[in-house]
Protein backbone atom coordinates (compact mmCIF):
# COMPACT_ATOMS: atom_id res chain seq x y z
CA UNK A 1 0.00 0.00 0.00
CA UNK A 2 3.08 2.13 0.87
CA UNK A 3 4.12 1.64 -2.50
CA UNK A 4 1.47 2.54 -4.21
CA UNK A 5 0.43 5.94 -2.25
CA UNK A 6 4.03 7.07 -2.92
CA UNK A 7 3.62 6.43 -6.92
CA UNK A 8 0.68 7.96 -6.84
CA UNK A 9 1.83 11.30 -5.04
CA UNK A 10 5.51 11.32 -6.76
CA UNK A 11 3.39 12.01 -10.17
CA UNK A 12 3.13 15.32 -8.26
CA UNK A 13 6.96 16.39 -8.73
CA UNK A 14 5.84 16.24 -12.71
CA UNK A 15 2.86 17.68 -13.01
CA UNK A 16 2.92 19.27 -16.57
CA UNK A 17 0.54 18.11 -19.24
CA UNK A 18 3.04 17.33 -22.85
CA UNK A 19 2.25 19.20 -25.45
CA UNK A 20 -0.64 17.22 -27.86
CA UNK A 21 -1.27 14.62 -25.22
CA UNK A 22 -4.30 12.17 -25.66
CA UNK A 23 -4.93 11.72 -22.38
CA UNK A 24 -6.02 13.39 -19.00
CA UNK A 25 -5.06 12.43 -15.74
CA UNK A 26 -6.42 14.32 -12.23
CA UNK A 27 -5.47 13.49 -8.78
CA UNK A 28 -8.22 13.50 -6.17
CA UNK A 29 -8.50 13.44 -2.71
CA UNK A 30 -11.07 14.29 -0.28
CA UNK A 31 -11.85 14.46 3.65
CA UNK A 32 -15.23 14.09 5.21
CA UNK A 33 -16.42 14.34 8.83
CA UNK A 34 -19.57 15.23 10.09
CA UNK A 35 -22.10 14.35 13.40
CA UNK A 36 -25.30 12.38 12.99
CA UNK A 37 -27.89 13.49 15.67
CA UNK A 38 -29.25 9.57 15.35
CA UNK A 39 -25.53 7.75 16.32
CA UNK A 40 -24.71 10.74 18.40
CA UNK A 41 -21.26 10.81 17.58
CA UNK A 42 -19.16 12.07 14.75
CA UNK A 43 -19.45 10.07 11.31
CA UNK A 44 -17.09 9.99 8.21
CA UNK A 45 -19.07 9.75 5.49
CA UNK A 46 -21.83 12.58 4.03
CA UNK A 47 -24.84 9.69 3.77
CA UNK A 48 -24.83 6.67 5.05
CA UNK A 49 -21.72 4.54 6.07
CA UNK A 50 -23.05 1.60 3.37
CA UNK A 51 -23.53 4.08 0.35
CA UNK A 52 -20.38 4.53 -1.72
CA UNK A 53 -20.13 8.27 -1.44
CA UNK A 54 -18.82 10.51 0.03
CA UNK A 55 -16.30 9.13 2.23
CA UNK A 56 -12.80 10.62 3.14
CA UNK A 57 -10.15 9.05 -0.13
CA UNK A 58 -7.80 9.40 -2.61
CA UNK A 59 -8.17 8.32 -6.06
CA UNK A 60 -7.83 9.37 -9.35
CA UNK A 61 -9.52 9.85 -12.58
CA UNK A 62 -7.93 8.79 -16.18
CA UNK A 63 -9.54 9.90 -19.43
CA UNK A 64 -7.40 8.73 -22.55
CA UNK A 65 -8.66 9.10 -26.18
CA UNK A 66 -7.51 7.11 -29.07
CA UNK A 67 -7.39 8.17 -32.71
CA UNK A 68 -6.65 6.61 -36.29
CA UNK A 69 -5.70 8.07 -39.32
CA UNK A 70 -8.77 9.91 -39.83
CA UNK A 71 -9.65 11.07 -36.24
CA UNK A 72 -10.90 9.84 -33.02
CA UNK A 73 -12.14 6.29 -32.51
CA UNK A 74 -12.65 6.26 -28.87
CA UNK A 75 -12.43 7.43 -25.21
CA UNK A 76 -11.65 5.35 -21.99
CA UNK A 77 -12.62 6.54 -18.90
CA UNK A 78 -11.41 4.87 -15.64
CA UNK A 79 -11.75 6.44 -12.10
CA UNK A 80 -11.43 5.44 -8.51
CA UNK A 81 -10.69 5.69 -5.10
CA UNK A 82 -9.61 4.19 -2.05
CA UNK A 83 -12.04 5.23 0.29
CA UNK A 84 -11.78 4.86 4.26
CA UNK A 85 -14.66 5.07 6.43
CA UNK A 86 -14.78 3.18 10.29
CA UNK A 87 -18.30 3.10 10.55
CA UNK A 88 -18.43 0.96 7.02
CA UNK A 89 -18.69 -3.12 6.74
CA UNK A 90 -15.45 -2.48 4.68
CA UNK A 91 -13.90 0.37 6.39
CA UNK A 92 -10.72 0.63 3.39
CA UNK A 93 -12.90 0.17 0.35
CA UNK A 94 -11.66 0.43 -3.18
CA UNK A 95 -14.50 1.78 -5.21
CA UNK A 96 -14.69 1.88 -9.04
CA UNK A 97 -16.67 4.82 -10.77
CA UNK A 98 -16.38 5.40 -14.02
CA UNK A 99 -14.72 2.43 -15.84
CA UNK A 100 -16.15 2.10 -19.50
CA UNK A 101 -14.77 2.15 -23.13
CA UNK A 102 -16.71 4.90 -25.18
CA UNK A 103 -16.50 3.80 -29.07
CA UNK A 104 -17.81 6.47 -32.23
CA UNK A 105 -19.76 4.86 -34.59
CA UNK A 106 -21.21 7.31 -37.66
CA UNK A 107 -25.13 5.95 -35.41
CA UNK A 108 -24.28 6.20 -31.99
CA UNK A 109 -21.79 6.11 -29.11
CA UNK A 110 -21.82 2.64 -27.86
CA UNK A 111 -20.02 2.39 -24.45
CA UNK A 112 -19.29 -0.84 -22.78
CA UNK A 113 -18.03 -1.16 -18.77
CA UNK A 114 -18.61 0.58 -15.87
CA UNK A 115 -20.69 3.93 -16.80
CA UNK A 116 -23.96 5.76 -16.32
CA UNK A 117 -27.45 4.10 -17.21
CA UNK A 118 -29.92 5.77 -19.10
CA UNK A 119 -32.41 7.27 -16.39
CA UNK A 120 -32.72 10.26 -14.42
CA UNK A 121 -30.60 13.21 -13.65
CA UNK A 122 -28.03 10.33 -12.80
CA UNK A 123 -27.40 9.93 -16.24
CA UNK A 124 -25.77 13.57 -17.16
CA UNK A 125 -25.61 14.88 -13.88
CA UNK A 126 -21.84 14.78 -12.34
CA UNK A 127 -22.16 14.29 -8.64
CA UNK A 128 -19.20 12.52 -8.08
CA UNK A 129 -17.64 15.20 -5.60
CA UNK A 130 -20.62 16.71 -4.26
CA UNK A 131 -22.00 16.42 -0.88
CA UNK A 132 -25.43 16.65 -2.57
CA UNK A 133 -26.68 13.66 -4.08
CA UNK A 134 -29.22 12.79 -6.85
CA UNK A 135 -31.59 9.96 -5.90
CA UNK A 136 -29.25 6.85 -6.72
CA UNK A 137 -27.89 7.84 -2.99
CA UNK A 138 -31.34 7.68 -1.83
CA UNK A 139 -32.15 4.29 -2.67
CA UNK A 140 -33.97 4.88 -6.13
CA UNK A 141 -31.53 4.36 -9.26
CA UNK A 142 -27.71 3.91 -9.59
CA UNK A 143 -25.18 6.22 -10.52
CA UNK A 144 -23.17 4.17 -11.88
CA UNK A 145 -23.90 0.48 -12.95
CA UNK A 146 -22.28 -1.92 -15.33
CA UNK A 147 -22.91 -2.95 -18.52
CA UNK A 148 -23.49 -1.78 -22.05
CA UNK A 149 -25.07 1.86 -23.83
CA UNK A 150 -25.81 3.53 -26.68
CA UNK A 151 -26.30 7.37 -26.95
CA UNK A 152 -26.62 9.57 -29.76
CA UNK A 153 -27.21 13.44 -30.01
CA UNK A 154 -29.49 15.62 -32.09
CA UNK A 155 -29.47 19.09 -32.50
CA UNK A 156 -32.52 19.13 -30.38
CA UNK A 157 -31.08 17.01 -27.35
CA UNK A 158 -30.32 13.66 -26.52
CA UNK A 159 -31.57 9.80 -26.91
CA UNK A 160 -29.89 7.15 -25.02
CA UNK A 161 -30.90 3.56 -23.95
CA UNK A 162 -28.68 0.68 -21.63
CA UNK A 163 -28.71 -2.51 -20.90
CA UNK A 164 -27.07 -3.23 -16.88
CA UNK A 165 -26.52 -4.99 -14.66
CA UNK A 166 -29.13 -3.47 -12.05
CA UNK A 167 -26.35 -3.68 -9.26
CA UNK A 168 -24.89 -0.35 -9.35
CA UNK A 169 -21.08 -0.29 -7.72
CA UNK A 170 -20.72 -4.06 -7.89
CA UNK A 171 -20.99 -6.38 -10.72
CA UNK A 172 -22.74 -8.96 -10.46
CA UNK A 173 -24.51 -11.98 -13.05
CA UNK A 174 -27.07 -13.92 -11.57
CA UNK A 175 -30.24 -13.33 -13.77
CA UNK A 176 -30.59 -9.37 -12.94
CA UNK A 177 -30.91 -6.97 -15.74
CA UNK A 178 -31.76 -3.72 -16.25
CA UNK A 179 -33.22 -1.97 -19.12
CA UNK A 180 -33.36 1.74 -19.08
CA UNK A 181 -34.28 4.20 -21.73
CA UNK A 182 -34.10 8.13 -21.73
CA UNK A 183 -35.40 10.83 -24.31
CA UNK A 184 -34.34 14.40 -23.39
CA UNK A 185 -34.77 17.93 -25.26
CA UNK A 186 -32.26 20.62 -24.98
CA UNK A 187 -28.25 20.65 -23.82
CA UNK A 188 -27.79 21.83 -19.92
CA UNK A 189 -24.28 23.62 -21.53
CA UNK A 190 -25.84 24.74 -24.35
CA UNK A 191 -29.08 25.61 -23.80
CA UNK A 192 -29.18 26.37 -20.45
CA UNK A 193 -32.24 23.83 -19.55
CA UNK A 194 -32.44 20.04 -20.53
CA UNK A 195 -35.75 17.76 -19.80
CA UNK A 196 -35.90 13.97 -20.19
CA UNK A 197 -38.65 11.44 -19.79
CA UNK A 198 -36.88 7.88 -19.09
CA UNK A 199 -37.84 4.57 -17.89
CA UNK A 200 -36.24 1.42 -16.54
CA UNK A 201 -37.11 -2.28 -16.15
CA UNK A 202 -35.47 -5.22 -15.04
CA UNK A 203 -34.72 -7.80 -12.12
CA UNK A 204 -32.24 -6.86 -9.39
CA UNK A 205 -31.27 -7.73 -6.21
CA UNK A 206 -31.74 -5.03 -3.33
CA UNK A 207 -28.13 -3.95 -3.11
CA UNK A 208 -26.14 -0.85 -0.54
CA UNK A 209 -22.86 0.33 -2.25
CA UNK A 210 -21.45 -3.13 -2.70
CA UNK A 211 -23.10 -5.15 -0.71
CA UNK A 212 -25.71 -7.59 -1.33
CA UNK A 213 -28.41 -6.93 1.24
CA UNK A 214 -30.80 -9.52 -0.46
CA UNK A 215 -30.01 -11.70 -3.20
CA UNK A 216 -33.35 -12.60 -4.62
CA UNK A 217 -33.48 -10.89 -8.18
CA UNK A 218 -37.03 -8.80 -8.08
CA UNK A 219 -38.64 -6.84 -10.31
CA UNK A 220 -38.03 -3.30 -10.43
CA UNK A 221 -39.13 -0.51 -12.75
CA UNK A 222 -39.28 3.17 -12.69
CA UNK A 223 -40.89 5.79 -15.20
CA UNK A 224 -40.10 9.24 -14.76
CA UNK A 225 -38.75 12.68 -15.48
CA UNK A 226 -36.45 15.23 -15.06
CA UNK A 227 -35.05 18.36 -15.69
CA UNK A 228 -32.45 21.17 -14.87
CA UNK A 229 -32.44 24.77 -15.82
CA UNK A 230 -29.96 27.28 -15.54
CA UNK A 231 -30.99 31.16 -15.20
CA UNK A 232 -28.12 33.99 -14.36
CA UNK A 233 -27.13 33.11 -11.02
CA UNK A 234 -29.94 30.41 -10.13
CA UNK A 235 -30.17 26.80 -10.94
CA UNK A 236 -32.83 24.44 -10.53
CA UNK A 237 -33.21 20.46 -10.99
CA UNK A 238 -35.75 18.22 -10.51
CA UNK A 239 -36.67 14.54 -10.76
CA UNK A 240 -39.60 12.41 -10.29
CA UNK A 241 -39.94 8.61 -10.49
CA UNK A 242 -42.65 5.91 -9.52
CA UNK A 243 -42.56 2.62 -10.48
CA UNK A 244 -41.99 -0.93 -8.15
CA UNK A 245 -38.67 -1.98 -6.22
CA UNK A 246 -38.18 -5.03 -4.06
CA UNK A 247 -42.06 -6.25 -4.38
CA UNK A 248 -43.16 -2.81 -2.95
CA UNK A 249 -44.66 0.74 -5.07
CA UNK A 250 -42.82 3.76 -4.19
CA UNK A 251 -42.48 7.41 -5.67
CA UNK A 252 -39.51 9.56 -5.39
CA UNK A 253 -38.95 12.93 -6.33
CA UNK A 254 -36.18 15.76 -5.98
CA UNK A 255 -35.60 19.19 -5.99
CA UNK A 256 -32.98 21.45 -5.85
CA UNK A 257 -32.49 24.92 -5.78
CA UNK A 258 -28.81 26.38 -6.08
CA UNK A 259 -27.17 29.74 -6.22
CA UNK A 260 -23.81 30.87 -7.70
CA UNK A 261 -22.12 33.69 -5.69
CA UNK A 262 -19.13 35.91 -5.94
CA UNK A 263 -16.65 36.33 -8.83
CA UNK A 264 -16.83 33.36 -11.49
CA UNK A 265 -19.60 31.57 -9.28
CA UNK A 266 -16.84 30.39 -6.30
CA UNK A 267 -20.08 30.14 -3.73
CA UNK A 268 -22.54 28.01 -4.89
CA UNK A 269 -25.23 27.55 -1.73
CA UNK A 270 -27.98 24.94 -2.38
CA UNK A 271 -31.21 23.50 -0.75
CA UNK A 272 -32.59 20.48 -1.87
CA UNK A 273 -36.10 18.21 -0.92
CA UNK A 274 -35.99 14.35 -1.86
CA UNK A 275 -39.69 12.21 -0.93
CA UNK A 276 -38.69 9.03 -0.45
CA UNK A 277 -42.65 7.74 -1.17
CA UNK A 278 -41.66 3.52 -0.48
CA UNK A 279 -45.11 1.99 0.87
CA UNK A 280 -45.09 2.41 4.17
CA UNK A 281 -42.02 3.89 4.59
CA UNK A 282 -42.83 7.32 3.67
CA UNK A 283 -40.44 10.35 3.86
CA UNK A 284 -38.35 13.76 3.47
CA UNK A 285 -35.21 14.44 3.64
CA UNK A 286 -34.16 18.16 3.51
CA UNK A 287 -30.61 19.38 3.15
CA UNK A 288 -29.64 22.80 2.21
CA UNK A 289 -25.15 23.33 2.45
CA UNK A 290 -22.34 25.35 0.07
CA UNK A 291 -19.52 24.73 -1.70
CA UNK A 292 -16.57 27.32 -2.10
CA UNK A 293 -13.87 26.85 -4.73
CA UNK A 294 -10.83 28.35 -2.45
CA UNK A 295 -8.35 27.54 -4.57
CA UNK A 296 -9.11 26.22 -8.58
CA UNK A 297 -8.06 22.87 -6.82
CA UNK A 298 -9.47 22.88 -3.56
CA UNK A 299 -13.28 23.13 -2.86
CA UNK A 300 -14.68 23.36 0.72
CA UNK A 301 -18.36 22.32 0.85
CA UNK A 302 -20.45 21.67 4.15
CA UNK A 303 -24.27 20.20 4.39
CA UNK A 304 -26.81 20.33 6.95
CA UNK A 305 -29.40 17.44 5.90
CA UNK A 306 -32.45 16.50 7.85
CA UNK A 307 -34.46 13.26 7.33
CA UNK A 308 -37.73 12.91 9.03
CA UNK A 309 -38.29 9.05 9.06
CA UNK A 310 -35.69 8.55 11.49
CA UNK A 311 -35.62 12.35 13.01
CA UNK A 312 -31.59 12.45 11.94
CA UNK A 313 -29.84 15.92 11.74
CA UNK A 314 -26.53 15.40 10.12
CA UNK A 315 -24.01 18.05 9.78
CA UNK A 316 -21.04 17.05 7.37
CA UNK A 317 -18.42 19.18 5.80
CA UNK A 318 -15.87 17.74 3.16
CA UNK A 319 -12.48 19.63 1.66
CA UNK A 320 -12.66 18.22 -1.88
CA UNK A 321 -9.04 18.64 -4.27
CA UNK A 322 -9.09 17.47 -7.80
CA UNK A 323 -6.03 18.50 -9.92
CA UNK A 324 -4.91 17.69 -13.46
CA UNK A 325 -1.18 15.64 -13.59
CA UNK B 1 -6.38 7.16 8.95
CA UNK B 2 -3.29 8.72 10.01
CA UNK B 3 -1.61 8.06 6.63
CA UNK B 4 -4.66 9.51 4.62
CA UNK B 5 -4.38 12.78 6.47
CA UNK B 6 -0.35 13.26 6.12
CA UNK B 7 -0.99 12.54 2.25
CA UNK B 8 -3.61 15.24 2.07
CA UNK B 9 -1.49 17.71 4.33
CA UNK B 10 1.38 16.70 2.14
CA UNK B 11 -0.83 17.80 -1.13
CA UNK B 12 -2.18 20.93 0.38
CA UNK B 13 1.32 22.42 1.29
CA UNK B 14 3.49 20.89 -1.41
CA UNK B 15 0.82 21.67 -4.74
CA UNK B 16 0.50 25.15 -6.45
CA UNK B 17 -2.74 26.39 -7.31
CA UNK B 18 -3.56 23.83 -9.95
CA UNK B 19 -6.97 24.31 -12.08
CA UNK B 20 -9.21 21.43 -13.07
CA UNK B 21 -11.24 23.48 -15.48
CA UNK B 22 -10.85 22.49 -19.32
CA UNK B 23 -13.21 23.53 -21.68
CA UNK B 24 -14.88 20.69 -23.72
CA UNK B 25 -17.24 20.51 -26.67
CA UNK B 26 -20.46 19.08 -25.48
CA UNK B 27 -21.11 16.32 -28.38
CA UNK B 28 -18.40 16.99 -30.61
CA UNK B 29 -19.53 14.81 -33.08
CA UNK B 30 -22.57 17.14 -33.98
CA UNK B 31 -20.55 20.64 -32.91
CA UNK B 32 -17.44 19.92 -35.36
CA UNK B 33 -19.75 18.52 -38.25
CA UNK B 34 -22.08 22.10 -37.64
CA UNK B 35 -18.81 24.27 -36.84
CA UNK B 36 -16.34 23.08 -39.74
CA UNK B 37 -18.97 21.91 -42.90
CA UNK B 38 -17.07 19.26 -44.81
CA UNK B 39 -14.77 17.56 -41.94
CA UNK B 40 -15.19 13.91 -41.90
CA UNK B 41 -14.02 14.08 -38.23
CA UNK B 42 -11.80 14.86 -35.54
CA UNK B 43 -8.44 14.22 -33.00
CA UNK B 44 -8.80 15.40 -29.70
CA UNK B 45 -5.57 16.74 -28.38
CA UNK B 46 -4.57 17.94 -24.65
CA UNK B 47 -2.89 20.81 -24.46
CA UNK B 48 -1.69 23.21 -21.36
CA UNK B 49 0.62 26.06 -21.18
CA UNK B 50 2.14 24.54 -18.40
CA UNK B 51 3.30 21.26 -20.95
CA UNK B 52 3.74 23.73 -23.44
CA UNK B 53 6.39 26.42 -22.35
CA UNK B 54 5.67 26.84 -18.52
CA UNK B 55 6.23 30.45 -17.04
CA UNK B 56 8.06 31.61 -19.98
CA UNK B 57 5.08 30.91 -22.14
CA UNK B 58 2.88 32.35 -19.70
CA UNK B 59 4.42 35.71 -19.35
CA UNK B 60 4.05 35.92 -23.63
CA UNK B 61 1.00 34.85 -23.60
CA UNK B 62 -0.42 37.75 -20.86
CA UNK B 63 1.85 40.38 -23.01
CA UNK B 64 0.08 39.42 -26.54
CA UNK B 65 -3.39 39.66 -24.32
CA UNK B 66 -2.65 43.09 -22.54
CA UNK B 67 -4.07 41.48 -19.23
CA UNK B 68 -2.85 39.12 -16.88
CA UNK B 69 -4.08 35.46 -16.50
CA UNK B 70 -6.27 35.63 -13.08
CA UNK B 71 -9.21 33.20 -11.44
CA UNK B 72 -10.43 30.01 -11.70
CA UNK B 73 -10.04 29.79 -15.66
CA UNK B 74 -7.13 31.38 -16.33
CA UNK B 75 -3.90 29.25 -14.63
CA UNK B 76 -0.81 27.65 -16.53
CA UNK B 77 -2.60 23.87 -15.44
CA UNK B 78 -5.50 24.54 -17.25
CA UNK B 79 -5.95 21.64 -20.10
CA UNK B 80 -7.19 23.25 -23.18
CA UNK B 81 -8.63 20.95 -25.31
CA UNK B 82 -8.20 21.12 -29.14
CA UNK B 83 -9.63 19.59 -32.02
CA UNK B 84 -7.79 18.65 -35.06
CA UNK B 85 -10.40 18.52 -38.02
CA UNK B 86 -9.73 16.24 -40.59
CA UNK B 87 -11.47 15.55 -44.09
CA UNK B 88 -9.91 12.31 -44.70
CA UNK B 89 -7.16 11.58 -44.06
CA UNK B 90 -5.78 15.33 -43.99
CA UNK B 91 -5.92 18.10 -41.53
CA UNK B 92 -8.52 21.41 -42.41
CA UNK B 93 -8.56 23.30 -39.45
CA UNK B 94 -8.92 23.32 -35.94
CA UNK B 95 -11.78 24.17 -33.12
CA UNK B 96 -10.48 25.43 -29.69
CA UNK B 97 -12.63 26.71 -26.45
CA UNK B 98 -11.59 28.92 -23.93
CA UNK B 99 -12.96 29.60 -20.38
CA UNK B 100 -13.65 33.30 -19.31
CA UNK B 101 -15.34 35.02 -16.58
CA UNK B 102 -18.65 36.31 -17.40
CA UNK B 103 -21.20 38.48 -15.54
CA UNK B 104 -22.83 35.32 -14.52
CA UNK B 105 -19.91 32.46 -14.20
CA UNK B 106 -18.30 31.01 -16.84
CA UNK B 107 -18.79 31.83 -20.39
CA UNK B 108 -16.95 28.84 -23.38
CA UNK B 109 -16.55 30.37 -26.30
CA UNK B 110 -15.24 27.95 -29.10
CA UNK B 111 -13.83 29.30 -32.44
CA UNK B 112 -13.32 27.04 -35.39
CA UNK B 113 -10.09 28.30 -37.52
CA UNK B 114 -8.53 26.94 -40.87
CA UNK B 115 -5.10 26.35 -41.78
CA UNK B 116 -4.36 30.06 -42.52
CA UNK B 117 -5.58 30.65 -39.05
CA UNK B 118 -8.87 32.89 -40.28
CA UNK B 119 -11.92 32.23 -37.74
CA UNK B 120 -14.92 30.21 -39.84
CA UNK B 121 -17.03 30.03 -37.00
CA UNK B 122 -17.50 31.40 -34.14
CA UNK B 123 -19.47 29.09 -31.13
CA UNK B 124 -20.66 30.41 -27.54
CA UNK B 125 -21.61 27.24 -25.86
CA UNK B 126 -21.86 27.61 -21.98
CA UNK B 127 -23.61 31.07 -21.13
CA UNK B 128 -25.87 32.34 -18.57
CA UNK B 129 -26.90 35.88 -19.35
CA UNK B 130 -29.67 37.65 -20.04
CA UNK B 131 -28.20 38.34 -23.49
CA UNK B 132 -27.83 34.96 -23.74
CA UNK B 133 -29.92 34.18 -26.68
CA UNK B 134 -28.29 37.12 -28.78
CA UNK B 135 -24.60 36.22 -27.75
CA UNK B 136 -25.26 33.14 -29.39
CA UNK B 137 -27.74 34.42 -32.71
CA UNK B 138 -25.64 33.49 -35.63
CA UNK B 139 -25.97 37.51 -36.30
CA UNK B 140 -23.52 38.00 -33.72
CA UNK B 141 -21.32 35.07 -34.54
CA UNK B 142 -21.08 35.67 -37.97
CA UNK B 143 -19.37 38.74 -37.09
CA UNK B 144 -16.19 37.31 -36.29
CA UNK B 145 -15.78 35.02 -39.37
CA UNK B 146 -13.07 35.79 -41.73
CA UNK B 147 -10.96 37.38 -38.67
CA UNK B 148 -7.95 36.35 -37.48
CA UNK B 149 -5.22 37.51 -34.84
CA UNK B 150 -3.71 40.08 -36.12
CA UNK B 151 -7.18 41.69 -36.16
CA UNK B 152 -7.65 41.56 -32.28
CA UNK B 153 -3.67 42.32 -31.61
CA UNK B 154 -4.52 45.93 -31.18
CA UNK B 155 -7.51 45.13 -28.90
CA UNK B 156 -7.15 46.03 -25.30
CA UNK B 157 -9.36 44.10 -23.17
CA UNK B 158 -8.42 45.52 -20.40
CA UNK B 159 -10.84 48.65 -21.27
CA UNK B 160 -12.66 46.87 -23.61
CA UNK B 161 -11.48 49.64 -26.40
CA UNK B 162 -10.53 48.95 -30.01
CA UNK B 163 -8.40 51.18 -32.35
CA UNK B 164 -11.08 53.04 -34.53
CA UNK B 165 -11.40 51.49 -37.37
CA UNK B 166 -10.91 47.86 -36.59
CA UNK B 167 -12.47 44.85 -36.85
CA UNK B 168 -12.95 44.33 -33.24
CA UNK B 169 -14.40 47.86 -33.43
CA UNK B 170 -17.17 47.21 -35.54
CA UNK B 171 -18.31 44.03 -34.05
CA UNK B 172 -21.37 45.02 -32.44
CA UNK B 173 -22.66 43.67 -29.10
CA UNK B 174 -26.27 42.88 -28.04
CA UNK B 175 -28.00 46.31 -26.02
CA UNK B 176 -28.47 43.36 -23.48
CA UNK B 177 -25.11 41.91 -23.01
CA UNK B 178 -22.98 44.37 -21.04
CA UNK B 179 -19.87 42.93 -19.20
CA UNK B 180 -20.34 39.67 -21.07
CA UNK B 181 -19.88 41.44 -24.74
CA UNK B 182 -16.45 42.94 -23.52
CA UNK B 183 -15.75 39.24 -22.06
CA UNK B 184 -16.46 37.65 -25.32
CA UNK B 185 -14.35 39.38 -26.71
CA UNK B 186 -11.52 39.03 -24.51
CA UNK B 187 -11.86 35.62 -24.77
CA UNK B 188 -11.73 35.38 -28.61
CA UNK B 189 -8.13 37.27 -28.31
CA UNK B 190 -7.54 35.07 -25.42
CA UNK B 191 -8.50 31.88 -28.15
CA UNK B 192 -6.88 33.41 -30.63
CA UNK B 193 -3.31 33.74 -28.80
CA UNK B 194 -3.49 30.01 -27.53
CA UNK B 195 -4.08 28.10 -31.05
CA UNK B 196 -1.43 30.76 -31.98
CA UNK B 197 0.94 29.62 -29.46
CA UNK B 198 -0.24 25.87 -29.59
CA UNK B 199 -0.61 25.27 -33.08
CA UNK B 200 0.69 28.02 -35.63
CA UNK B 201 4.01 28.99 -34.03
CA UNK B 202 4.84 25.32 -33.54
CA UNK B 203 3.54 24.93 -37.71
CA UNK B 204 6.63 27.80 -38.46
CA UNK B 205 9.35 26.36 -36.50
Amino acid sequence: MKAKFSLLFSLLFSPALPAGAESLLFLEAQGVAGYSSMDRAVVWHSMSASEPMQKSSVGFDLLKKFSGDTGDTGTLAVQGRLARDPDAPNRLEPQLYNAYYRAKTPAAYIWAGHSRAAAGLESYFDTHGALLQALPMYGYGFDRDWGFGASRDFDWGDAALSLTSGTGMRARAAGNYLLSGRLARGVLNRDNYAAGFYFSSGKIPEMAGYKVLDGEERTYTAAGADGALLWNRWELRGDLRAGEKAGMRYVAGLGRLGLNLLEENRLKLEAQAVYSGMERMEGWALASGFSLAVTPALTWRALFEYEDAMHERRLVTQLYYYLPI
Amino acid sequence: MKKIFLALTALFLSAPAFAAVGCDLNDPDRDVARLFPGSTGYRTRYVSIKGSGGQPLLERVETRLGDKFKGLYETMDVPYTLYDIYKGKEVIGYIHGVNQKGEYGGIQVFLALDRAGLIKSFYIQKLTSRAARDLRAREFGSQFAGLALKDFEAYDPVAAKALPGSAPEKIKGPAKAGKDFAAVLRAVKKNLILLDEFVFSKKEK
